[in-house]
């Protein structure tokens, strides 16, 4: 079965419900993605600052996001 | 609002709630009233849907599949179908970060109540609306069902749609039911 097409046709499907599956999903792996690397992050001994600029965000948003349960908040 | 409900459709409005309960759904839509008014099957409405063929189980299924979109677990087919394989990532992750590094964080749990959702209200509302431009006495769950055939498109119309009923047929079989009921 040629994967690549099946794929292309999915992504391309009128159905809104397969596209904002799609989004939904995507933004699920996304925060989970985001909170691993931002915990590795702080493991390391990046600053808030550093972490902020880097995801595009500022630092108050990763900190409130982020810093809950954390012993170095 | 619910005083002039019938005991059917209120029985189908609690029953909707326990469907999306089961389901682990986290918000009781329009998808859930139907199956309510499925599992319940008394009055115009389930006999509409029963005319068209339209029984609790394929609903149900169709309904529960819904609910992949609306759980919190990685959804691996809808990744998929915008390219990204799932297990790759995962096996990614788990390579820096450890066994089940992607795993969720902490399970949310499921509260008692689960709130009706937007749409779900809309449609509760068309539907007082459809009784009062039927000069009806009472909201039974034929007048929830055109409610929600007034709301389309809704996750309802969509599995009534996947199961073969146009929302306009079901209308029609509805607006039937009424009028074999009143006669």
């Amino acid at each position: 079965m040629d994967n690549g097409v099946q794929l292309a046709e999915a992504a391309g499907s009128k159905d809104p419900a397969t596209g904002l599956r799609a989004v939904r999903a995507l933004r699920e792996l996304a925060e989970r993605l985001e909170a691993l690397q931002v915990a590795a992050a702080r493991d390391q001994g990046w600053s808030w600052e550093a972490i902020a600029v880097l995801l595009g965000v500022s630092r108050q948003a990763v900190h409130k996001k982020h810093a809950k349960g954390r012993k170095d908040r | 609002m619910f005083e002039r409900f019938t005991k059917g459709a209120r029985a189908a409005v609690v029953m909707a709630q326990e469907e999306a309960r089961a389901l682990r759904h986290d918000h009781v839509g329009t998808e859930h009233v139907l199956l309510g008014i499925l599992a319940i099957d008394t009055g115009p409405g389930a006999r509409a849907l029963g005319t068209l063929g339209i029984g609790f189980e394929p609903a149900r299924s169709y309904v529960a599949g819904l609910g992949a979109a609306h759980d919190d677990a990685l959804d691996a087919d809808a990744l998929a179908t915008v390219g990204i394989d799932l297990a790759e990532v995962k096996r990614a992750a788990e390579e820096s970060f450890g066994p089940g590094a992607l795993d969720r964080p902490h399970k949310r749990f499921q509260s008692g109540h689960i709130p009706f959702d937007p749409t779900a209200k809309k449609a509760l509302e068309l539907a007082v609306r459809e009784v009062i431009q039927h000069q009806g006495k009472e909201i039974n769950d034929g007048y929830l069902l055109l409610g929600i055939v007034r709301g389309e498109p809704n996750p309802a119309t969509a599995t009534l749609r996947a199961l073969g009923a146009e929302p306009g047929a079901v209308r029609e079989a509805v607006e039937r039911e009424l009028r074999n009921q009143a006669a």
